[in-house]
């Protein structure tokens, strides 16, 4: 159960046993009973449940109540309750987040905001589109498409993951390296308040007065504010985007190349690296035509877009990087058709390791490009030692390694293995001049990785940021960083060899 | 997703099948994006994720009661989010097995029942070609919602029928409901059919394909149509007379294309089948062939814009994507699909306009929305469910893709 | 970098005697931005001494420097690899000086001409390690674009004008300089420019930076050589000489131009500069005065006596805000006021950050 963060909340909550629960749950039901109509509020345990998780399904609670609220005043009008009971919030929107960001809370109300699916404006002259926050990020792009315009920031899961969400977990995708993270593409973000008061951040100008708060926000999961709608910038679709697939025999060949390509100057559209063992898993949903040649040990897909002849002299310039650095084989895609097949696959990876896989890990980390090939040497060497298979997609262009480590959670002893594997790759990372973050956000995640991340001030300094926002810590609280409780907790763990142990287990 | 099975389940057919398909959910949500149902409600329980997950607590011996069912019933198995999810569930499976499972264990209302019962002995009764023939007479003074099921009557050229033979015959599924409320879609079959040289056969004895029942969840009367089908085909089947069973309505093709997979566990019937779902086309499949025989013949005047509703029966139910499109074009019509969400169900789906009425009309105006734009001549579909549907809503004609075809067949031929 | 560093030991001590006596504290980079924003006030804390690149991987595109670098030092150091800082942040130096920091640029927060093609100085924070008011020595973000770091309280420090800590090293993104240029010049009014603007938006041209200003309209192409080439041919201004070219957007940046320099009997006749930052596909602003507009119409400085009220009023209307940049009298404050919730978290940000109080008081707004 994820931890109250403050004392002041944990003096709020009643005891944790089921009656107790129980008799708070009436009287927040009563209460925004008042404020919402009968079907926008769930309690009953039966339709609660499937709430209880978002994309990470290894962290479960249900929630004491969830509420789909249709306008902005409901939505004012359940924080303003919820702040007067003293009642936790978590915000929820298309429940695809990946580090347990929409985990509800077992005393709390999880707040979706699903329904706020309308496009409020598509301005082609000022290149902008507002949207409310439950707009999905593909369908951004859709409603710019007459225009000759899109939404860059493309998460993998964009065709069903929210615009809210992605201000809530400054979401990147394959594209971010050219274009930029979420906060990148974002002008005006309007919310409320903890309390319910209406609030905007950002402006349709290119900057705002005072502290730049829009850099807090994007990226705080949920912890200082609700989205309610998003203003994002929208740019021109490029003329042309052409994909090389490239293919090595072995991937420090790869990891030579993706340094060369960046030390050439070059910033890609995207560039994506998936290992032999991923590769084959896509292939079978895609069927992209990746290379599943026993000698491809590495497929790495490189895109440019531009115009014309933008593309075409930069395509040259990779082809000839790659070339050099001895790949294997490169196939340029002849088409717009072919170019998105490229990348269904790359796209659908996480999912499509559902069909050789019953469960998978996924880890995310960042490490200094040049170490990729030691990183997968090393994750090799780990595949033998704990007797599980692991797929490696990788954001070439900044360092972001998902490792997915597949296993069978009805075998306990493969799941231990599993975490163990989990943290050893965390290590190792760490080891190899790297970083625990990557972009899946903290949420619960990898609070246990904060604990060794920042230091004692520097996390007191993040919850007194916090409560500048939300001085009661209701907003989505026991997410992202870690109380001095866990801390301490976490510290008393062994630690061997500077190894960072395993993410709490679920209790299922 | 693991599911611990309770005692109640495990080792059981359905238990142990549903398991296998829980097993590859890995919760992403994808599927949501997809689903008619959670555009509209943005409620997690009315996705397939959300869905499948209700599912899972009942195996796993969960209280279950009307509103999970609820739930369930609002799904309009249009499989659309088996095209979506990346890692293969087999949804469609799944969601027969839990209503199956959950009906079993939460009483409906007296009301419902009845309507249900209505609807899966009515539709597939002698009594409903009459029926129907009454209600045609008196349609102007039906009430609304009545009038909405009950299409105009067709005209004359609906019961023409080929008399010539030809070395190369199929069988058709004349269907339920389809002789009685639009013949014209099985006629022009058999012309369009008889112009390309194929002769079109029906089994006198075969009827329903069993969706109705099986999706009301009549289990053992959905397979007894089967098997009745099965038997009134086999003789020409066996003899290889025929060299397909096509289907004209999309949603019986994808039963019949499941009959393999319905009666595996029955062995009087497995293998006979699946030699009929193996030789079961949608009348789309023979398109190509059609184009080749027809290329000269057909010359697309009065109606040539045409707008496209692929089922979802089609695209998702049977994979088949392109087909009318692109061979229509080959001769020399103009077919356009939606700009936007031409992968959205219409709301049709089988008997769901009836039982859910709210949504299946919001899904049919939201899909007529994004189809106006293209201004068609026509809004064609392979489906009786969603012609009629979305005829209820619109003042373009719309028709089966192969009546047109027909139409201008016989324009060319004047 | 920690405080065993007997150059950040000092400023430490500094710090928190500043804290125990509460003693408002300015801190000074190169003083090239003391006109920017509230007027400077307390104790002078020199960062100068705080200097020097700590670590540059040019094939990773980040650089890790200390706050008292001076900028000119920086972006030679850049320069050496062909690399750059891209949103070109301005030289306000003044004669005889060594010019502005890195600490300052940062924390004014403000980018030159290429400001709309590549994105503000926040967008190229990485990472920064800083010193609060409680003389902790706190380090958010990192080297890299994508961490974890829940939000990002380095990114906060742009534009800060130094209210809320002191900076002390900062992690910045970099980019490769590019490498083909053109400026084209057109003859246009005030409203043809912001139409022309509002047309081009929308096309993949590689402008990275626009003027206007007295009736002729200049951009400046940048990037592939056969993209810079064709977009020259399409849009048909009149090229103007490259070295001609380069000066003239140095000078933008720098406020070297005639129109930034307003004299001191100007100035004390009332006459004022003002920063306005609005949406670029807003309409001409019904101001009296002279413009300069930059950035597509998102940014438009104006010289004008008009009274103090009217040029945020206007600037508001049309969904932006104002900066009074260089006047005589800024009693009636620098920028644009908050709502009543924004205002609430600034001054609880503030707390959180500075509780005492000490750093750069009344330079952002005159609450804290």
């Amino acid at each position: 159960m994820p931890e109250i963060a403050s004392a002041a909340a944990a003096a709020a909550a009643p005891p944790s046993d089921a009656a107790a629960r129980h008799a708070r749950q009436s009287v927040v039901v009563a209460a925004l009973a008042a404020v919402l109509p009968r079907h926008a509020i769930l309690s009953r345990h039966e339709d609660t449940v499937p709430y209880e998780c978002d994309g990470l399904t290894a962290h479960r609670e249900s929630p004491m109540v969830v509420v789909l609220p249709e306008t902005e005043e409901q939505v004012a009008a359940v924080l303003r309750n919820c702040h007067t009971l003293q009642v936790p919030i978590v915000a929820r929107g298309a429940g695809t987040g990946l580090s347990g960001g929409a985990l509800p809370h077992r005393l709390g109300v999880t707040l979706s905001l699903a329904k706020f699916n309308r496009n409020v404006k598509v301005d082609p002259v000022a290149c902008t589109a507002t949207v409310q926050c439950g707009v999905r990020n593909l369908a951004i792009s859709e409603a710019a498409a007459p225009f000759g315009l899109y939404y860059a920031p493309d998460p993998s899961s964009q065709i069903a993951c929210t615009i809210g969400g992605n201000v809530a977990e400054n979401s990147g995708g394959v594209h971010c390296l050219k274009y930029g993270l979420t906060l990148h593409n974002v002008l005006k973000v309007r919310g409320f308040t903890v309390e319910g008061e209406a609030i905007e951040f950002g402006s349709e100008a290119l900057d705002c007065a005072g502290l730049d708060l829009m850099a807090l926000l994007v990226g705080s999961e949920g912890i200082l504010a609700v989205t309610t709608e998003v203003t994002v910038k929208l740019i021109p679709k490029p003329q042309l985007a052409r994909c090389i697939m490239a293919s090595f025999a072995d991937v420090e060949t790869a990891g030579v190349a993706v340094a060369a390509i960046v030390a050439a100057g070059i910033i890609p559209a995207g560039l994506e690296l998936m290992d032999k063992r991923m590769t084959a898993a896509v292939e079978d949903f895609a069927h992209a035509g990746y290379d599943l040649d026993a000698a491809a040990a590495a497929i790495l897909l490189c895109e440019s877009d531009g115009t014309a002849e933008e593309v075409e002299e930069e395509i040259a310039r990779m082809s000839e990087v790659l070339a050099r650095t001895g790949t294997a084989r490169q196939e340029i895609s002849r088409d717009e058709t072919q170019r998105l097949k490229f990348w269904s696959g790359r796209k659908n990876a996480f999912p499509a390791t559902g069909r050789i896989s019953p469960d998978y890990m996924c880890m995310d980390s960042t490490i200094p490009r040049k170490r990729l090939a030691d990183v997968l040497r090393a994750i090799e060497a780990m595949e033998e030692n704990y007797g599980l298979r692991c797929c490696n997609v990788f954001h070439a262009g900044d360092g972001n390694l998902h490792p997915l480590i597949l296993f069978d959670a009805n075998d306990l002893d493969q799941l231990h293995r599993c975490e163990l594997f989990g943290a050893d790759i965390l290590e190792t990372s760490v080891r190899l001049g790297g970083t625990v973050s990557g972009e899946h956000g903290v949420g619960v995640e990898k609070l246990n990785s904060m604990c060794v991340q920042f230091s004692q001030a520097e996390r007191e300094q993040m919850f007194a940021v916090k409560r500048a926002f939300d001085p009661q810590e209701l907003l989505n609280p026991g997410k992202v960083i870690p109380s001095l409780q866990r801390c301490a907790e976490y510290g008393k763990l062994t630690v061997l060899r500077g190894m960072l142990p395993f993410p709490d287990l679920p209790s299922f | 997703m693991q599911t611990t099975l309770s005692a109640e389940f495990k080792g059981t057919r359905d238990g142990e099948a549903a398991e296998a398909i829980l097993r590859k959910c890995v919760h992403c949500g994808f599927c949501n994006a997809t689903c008619p149902t959670y555009q509209l409600l943005g409620d997690e329980l009315d996705g397939p994720r959300g869905r499948i997950y209700l599912m899972k607590q009942v195996l796993e011996g969960a209280e279950v009661t009307r509103s999970t069912q609820q739930h369930l019933d609002r799904c309009l198995t249009c499989r659309n989010c088996e095209t979506t999810c990346p890692s293969g569930v087999d949804y469609g499976h799944l969601v027969d097995i839990g209503r199956k499972i959950v009906d079993e264990r939460v009483e409906r209302p007296i009301g419902e029942k009845a309507v249900r019962w209505l609807l899966k002995e009515g539709l597939t009764s002698p009594l409903f070609a009459p029926a129907m023939k009454l209600g045609q007479l008196v349609r102007p003074m039906l009430p609304d919602a009545l009038k909405n099921k009950v299409p105009a009557p067709a005209g004359a050229r609906a019961k023409v029928w080929p008399t010539r033979g030809h070395p190369r015959k199929v069988l058709m599924l004349a269907g339920c409901v389809q002789p009685a409320m639009m013949p014209n879609i099985n006629s022009a079959t058999a012309r369009v059919l008889d112009a390309a040289g194929i002769q079109t056969l029906v089994a006198a004895t075969a009827g329903c394909c069993g969706a109705l029942r099986t999706h009301l969840n009549d289990h053992e009367g959905g397979l007894t149509d089967m098997r009745r089908n099965i038997d009134a085909w086999w003789p020409e089947v066996e003899a290889g007379v025929v060299e397909a069973i096509v289907m004209n309505a999309s949603a019986c093709g994808a039963t019949v294309k499941e009959y393999g997979y319905a009666l595996a566990h029955d062995p009087a019937y497995a293998a006979k089948a699946a030699r009929i779902s193996a030789l079961t086309r949608d009348l789309s499949e023979l398109l190509p062939d059609l184009v080749a025989a027809l290329r000269g013949q057909v010359k697309p005047g009065k109606v040539r814009q045409l707008a496209f509703h692929p089922p979802c029966t089609l695209q998702h139910g049977q994979q088949l994507r392109g087909g009318v499109e692109t061979h229509l074009n080959a001769l020399g019509f103009d077919v356009k699909v939606a700009r936007s969400e031409s992968h959205l169900c219409c709301g049709s789906a089988g008997t769901y306009s009836v039982l859910q009425p709210e949504l299946a009309y919001q899904l049919r105006d939201r899909k007529l929305k994004h189809i106006e734009p293209l201004q068609p001549q026509c809004i064609v579909s392979a489906n009786i469910g969603c012609i009629q549907h979305l005829q209820t809503g619109t003042a373009t004609p719309v028709k089966h893709w192969v009546e047109v075809l027909d139409e201008a067949l016989e324009e060319a031929n004047a | 970098m920690d405080t065993q560093d007997p150059v950040l030991a000092r400023l430490l001590d500094q710090v928190l005697t500043a804290q125990q006596t509460q003693t408002p504290l300015d801190i000074r980079g190169g003083s090239t931005k003391a006109f920017y924003g509230g007027v400077p006030r307390g104790e002078p804390l020199d960062m100068r001494a705080l200097a020097g690149i700590s670590s540059h991987e040019p094939t990773d595109l980040v650089v890790t420097v200390r706050a008292g670098t001076l900028l000119s030092e920086l972006e030679a150091a850049l320069g050496e690899h062909g690399q750059c800082l891209p949103f070109e942040p301005p030289r306000f130096n003044t004669p005889g000086s060594d010019g502005g920091t890195v600490g300052d640029m940062v924390a004014a927060g403000l980018a030159g001409p290429a400001r709309a093609a590549v994105g503000r100085v926040r967008d190229f924070v990485l990472g920064a390690t800083m010193l609060n008011g409680r003389g902790e020595l706190l380090t958010f973000g990192g080297q890299v674009m994508k961490n974890v770091a829940g939000y990002d309280v380095s990114r906060l420090m742009a534009g800060s004008m130094g209210v809320l800590g002191l900076l002390c090293e900062v992690s910045l993104k970099v980019l490769p300089m590019l490498a083909a240029q053109t400026t084209l010049e057109f003859e246009q009014d005030e409203a043809q420019a912001l139409d022309w603007f509002n047309a081009l938006r929308a096309q993949p041209l590689p402008i990275t930076a626009s003027s206007w200003h007295g009736g002729r309209l200049r951009l400046r192409l940048a990037g592939a050589r056969a993209a810079v080439r064709s977009a020259a041919q399409s849009l048909e201004g009149v090229p103007v000489d490259a070295n001609e070219a380069a000066r003239w957007w140095r000078d933008i940046r720098d406020h070297h131009l005639a129109y930034f320099g307003i004299d001191a009997a100007a100035l004390a006749a009332g006459e004022c500069l003002w920063r306005l930052s609005v949406p670029a596909s807003a309409p001409p602003l019904a101001l009296p005065g002279t413009a300069f507009i930059e950035w597509g119409g998102a940014q438009r400085w104006i010289r004008t006596a008009a009274p103090a009220t009217d040029v945020p009023a206007a600037a508001s209307l049309a969904g932006g805000h104002a900066t009074l940049f260089r006047a005589a009298d800024k009693s009636t404050g620098t920028f644009s006021p908050l709502t009543a919730p924004l205002m609430r978290i600034h001054r609880e940000l503030k707390r959180a950050l500075d509780p005492a109080g000490i750093f750069n008081r009344g330079r952002l707004y005159s609450e804290f």
